[in-house]
């Protein structure tokens, strides 16, 4: 009896705490999607920073709302931490951002805008070819040295055009495999010469700067030394910086702290120097599901939120102390490449099947494709409604979208149509080609990322709408990438490439025929380009010639039409970027382009 | 002097073992499909330069046996190389050690002050309300997933507000007096420590308990029995020394377990430990890192062995004898 009374308590007690770790999770009411609408559009911006002289001190006064100095403010960053602080070696997104923290470049981006404004510069001007840089007088690095051309001449000369640390730097700043010639007009003024006119080029110069005295010592070792140079593990209290926080720990796969750097040259409209924060703290979490539950238990202060998080915070936002942002589309893509290779590998056989090839080459199949595939649908299954459609190959936020692009419903009865232009049948829900082949092709997708499995299922389901057989194959990551850089043995993909939202000539890569990604039609030689390939050669090759904005963007609004006419990669959609910041932050002003926090020395803690 | 001798013979016999396995784990991590570099293929700002040096400095582009050599030959220097990502695999272990050996040091040391008597108890009450309450719980503890129970506890963590959600310090530590660091640290463990003290108990109490009974049920323990010595004499002087051998030998795997420990939980409280760190290494095919966590761990089981079987034959003297 005894013994019967336990093990009811037991399951009492065993129920009682599964019941109370559901309830919250699920919202009561089976609204299944709840749109957060974007309101950056309600946001007033302040107006745009000025340069300001005091005591013979270039600053930089921001309009932004005066703060309180003091406080900090706890955030995340996601995976094993950083991996370095050396601005010229790192290789992934976390070392960016947190070098990025400790060293700035010439120009920087209007985080608004787009456009391209001075930052460790005082201001810049281009005759021609030639970029003059004058540099701010007076301010200094951590170490109270001053910032000097000799910084920026060094950082140039000796790091990136000699491709220490990431060699990626050198590569973009090649303009046909030469490099900009680079001069030290005064001590606070250089010139770079391009060889010729580069759009790109004016980018290159948000490069980090960093301090010579502090660098040369290991750069002159060469590669190795100085690829080790400022680990994680390198004492705080030696590193000169010159960004707006300096390092104040690290602690290993825990946290990264920063504390304010009292030599920075930003200022408030009350002339005080910036930054508010006295604390910048990122705790390293390695997952998401871990980072909110530090933003439940309020060990965070802002979070970015994913698909089905979205709606159960917004519900409770009304009695919360956080609001939440809808920053808009982000720069990721979701999208189906259809392999156009027609030709065999050493030994004389085809990487794709004849009977295949004549499909993937003809435009009116890929259009079918197109209209066949119901995005709407899989932004509301899949993405839970945090995502936009997607037509174009530039991202949606990208300053150089296509806004003509309006796209198109899913329409079964199109797709059909083009189907039938090309001689296609469908007989008893099979769909057979011209000269009689079953339409039966491969998909493939890496195994392991739930969202594109989830997508290849629905695309399977649409297509089979059109009689079409669709082997879904879910691969291991690393041999997907080998069959697309490598073997080129697909038939279809669905991946995720991240873009620029400034610069489409990044994609140069992927569109023009030469390039190393160029997925669809890999290693095309020079006489066997389609017509529309050879135009896409040409608008990059052109619209990278030509330095204003107003005149690159015709040519690029045409990128994207060729890419949405012809249809050799299908957009599905962009993922939108939801966050949530604890109210108690005060200047906040989040942009589509650069997010939640970008400006850091402007942040304080309110009430 | 006999030792001595043991202990000199164990360790020449573990050299063509620890080879063996460094080849079979060198071999089976280059074989596996995962490309250290499949990231930078599919980045569009990438150059075929920049993949090319990568290649090179990874030595990717030489055969897998001299890649084993390369690797071998610094190995036995004591060099452990670098990690995919530049750094050194010595300093990165070095970070991790200390943390792995609090977590485990706290476990191992409950687990065994409370397994252990409660093994003894639950023998010497068999069959009691006593006994069947310790069976259904440690049934629970054995039959409950480790990761599953860690997200419990955070979900409580989180909901409560009373433990922090993982970590192992709050990001103000070095601000923080001496005694404010330790309840910090403490209170961090509390939750870690739970799950894993809460799975390795029940297995603990169990192997004590069947040890126990089978010791108490053998002649002498009757004949002692019959001969009127009091119960706590014959459980504690005659019962309990022949019950704990299987236990020292237990004790030299938990040696082992001791830094490859607990990746899982680890993984769950975002615990800086070694676990964590190999977890992810493995993931990315960081052959320098994964190899040296492994032989750490070969070494460690090898140690931990040794140990025990030096501690039997302390212990049991049927052991010496048969040496002898």
């Amino acid at each position: 009896m005894k013994r019967l009374l336990g093990i009811l308590f037991l399951l009492i007690f065993v129920f009682i705490f599964f019941k109370a770790c559901i309830r919250a999770d699920i919202p009561e009411n089976e609204k299944k999607y709840i749109i957060v609408t974007p309101q950056i559009n309600n946001i007033i911006y302040p107006t745009e920073q000025k340069n300001v002289t005091l005591n013979g001190k270039d600053y930089i006064q921001t309009q932004a709302p005066i703060g309180k100095f003091g406080g900090e403010l706890v955030v995340s960053i996601i995976g094993e931490g950083p991996k370095t602080f050396n601005p010229c070696n790192t290789k992934d997104a976390t070392s960016s951002q947190m070098a990025g923290i400790l060293y700035e470049g010439l120009l920087t981006t209007d985080p608004k805008t787009g456009d391209v404004i001075p930052q460790l510069a005082k201001s810049y001007e281009i005759n021609g070819n030639d970029y003059i840089i004058h540099l701010r007088k007076g301010i200094t690095w951590t170490d109270g040295l001053p910032i000097t051309a000799n910084d920026v001449i060094y950082t140039y000369k000796d790091i990136v055009f000699k491709g220490l640390g990431n060699i990626s730097a050198m590569d973009s700043m090649k303009i046909d495999g030469k490099l900009p010639q680079l001069e030290k007009i005064d001590d606070y003024t250089v010139k770079f010469t391009t060889s010729k006119p580069f759009a790109p080029f004016l980018r290159q110069l948000s490069y980090p700067i960093v301090p010579m005295h502090y660098f040369k010592p290991y750069s002159d070792k060469g590669d190795s030394i100085f690829n080790a140079f400022l680990s994680p593990n390198t004492n705080p209290k030696e590193i000169v910086s010159g960004g707006p926080f300096k390092l104040k720990e690290y602690v290993p796969a825990q946290r990264v702290v920063f504390e304010k750097n009292p030599n920075y040259y930003k200022i408030n409209t009350k002339n005080e120097k910036l930054p508010y924060l006295d604390k910048l703290v990122y705790l390293i979490v390695g997952d998401t599901n871990n980072e909110i539950l530090k933003f439940e238990a309020k060990e965070i202060d802002a979070i970015s939120l994913k698909g089905n998080n979205v709606a159960r915070y917004k519900e409770r936002e009304g009695n919360s102390d956080y609001v939440i942002y809808n920053l808009g589309a982000d720069t990721g893509t979701m999208f189906i490449a259809i392999n156009l290779n027609n030709r065999t590998d050493k030994n004389g056989k085809p990487y794709v099947k004849y009977a295949k090839q004549k499909w993937f080459r003809d435009k009116n199949f890929r259009k079918a494709i197109d209209y066949a595939t119901d995005r709407e649908n899989m932004v509301q299954n899949i993405a839970f409604g945090v995502a936009e459609p997607l037509f174009t190959a530039e991202s949606l936020n990208s300053i150089y979208l296509n806004r003509d692009i309006k796209g198109h419903k899913s329409d079964k009865k199109i797709a059909e149509n083009y189907l039938k232009k090309s001689g296609f049948v469908n007989k008893n829900g099979v769909l057979y080609d011209r000269d009689g082949n079953k339409v039966e092709f491969d998909l493939y997708t890496n195994a392991g990322n739930l969202e594109r499995e989830a997508l290849g299922v629905m695309v399977k389901q649409d297509l089979e709408e059109l009689g079409i057989k669709v082997n879904f194959k879910p691969v291991e990551f690393n041999s997907l990438v080998n069959k697309l850089t490598n073997t080129y043995d697909w038939d279809m993909v669905i991946m995720g490439l991240t873009g620029s939202p400034l610069e489409p000539h990044d994609g140069k890569n992927v569109w023009t025929s030469s390039g190393t990604l160029h997925l669809f039609n890999q290693g095309v030689s020079e006489n066997d380009r389609f017509s529309w390939e050879k135009e896409l050669d040409e608008i990059f090759n052109s619209a990278s010639l030509k330095l204003n904005y107003e005149e690159r963007k015709p040519l690029y609004d045409r990128y994207q039409e060729i890419i949405y006419e012809e249809s050799p990669v299908i957009y599905l959609y962009s993922p939108l970027r939801i966050t949530a910041i604890r109210k108690k932050i005060k200047n906040v002003f989040p942009t589509q382009l650069s997010g939640l926090l970008y400006n850091l020395d402007e942040l304080y803690v309110g009430k | 002097m006999d030792i001595v001798k043991f202990i000199l013979k164990r360790i020449l016999q573990v050299i063509p073992l620890i080879i063996l396995v460094s080849i079979i784990s060198f071999f089976i991590i280059r074989l596996s499909p995962v490309d250290p570099l499949a990231e930078l293929r599919l980045n569009p700002s990438i150059s075929e330069e920049t993949l090319q040096k990568e290649i090179q400095r990874l030595k990717l582009d030489k055969p897998i046996f001299i890649q084993y050599l390369s690797w071998a030959k610094s190995f036995v220097k004591g060099d452990l190389g670098y990690t995919t990502s530049g750094e050194k695999v010595s300093v990165k272990l070095k970070e991790r050690i200390p943390n792995t050996l609090l977590l485990a040091f706290f476990v191992i040391f409950l687990t065994w002050s409370v397994g252990v008597p409660l093994g003894i108890l639950a023998s010497i009450k068999k069959d009691t309300a006593y006994d069947r309450i310790l069976t259904i719980l440690s049934s629970i503890g054995m039959a409950i997933p480790s990761f599953f129970f860690a997200i419990l506890l955070l979900m409580f963590a989180v909901k409560t507000g009373w433990f922090p959600v993982g970590g192992l310090t709050s990001y103000n530590y070095n601000e923080m007096s001496v005694f404010e660091k330790i309840i910090d640290i403490i209170r961090h463990l509390i939750l870690p420590v739970t799950v894993l003290f809460a799975i390795s108990l029940s297995g603990l109490q169990r192997q004590m308990r069947a040890n126990m009974l089978e010791v108490l049920d053998s002649d002498y323990i009757k004949f002692a029995r019959a001969k009127g010595l009091s119960e706590f004499k014959i459980v504690f002087k005659h019962a309990l020394r022949n019950a704990v051998n299987p236990m020292i030998t237990l004790l030299g795997y938990e040696f082992a377990g001791l830094l490859s420990g607990a990746a899982l939980t680890e993984y769950v409280f975002q615990y800086p430990g070694l676990g964590r760190l190999i977890l992810e290494a493995v993931m990315k095919s960081d052959i320098n890192l994964v190899m040296a966590s492994l032989m750490m761990g070969t070494f460690m089981l090898i140690l931990g062995n040794l140990i025990a079987d030096i501690l039997l034959v302390i212990t049991d003297p049927r052991i010496r004898t048969a040496k002898e």
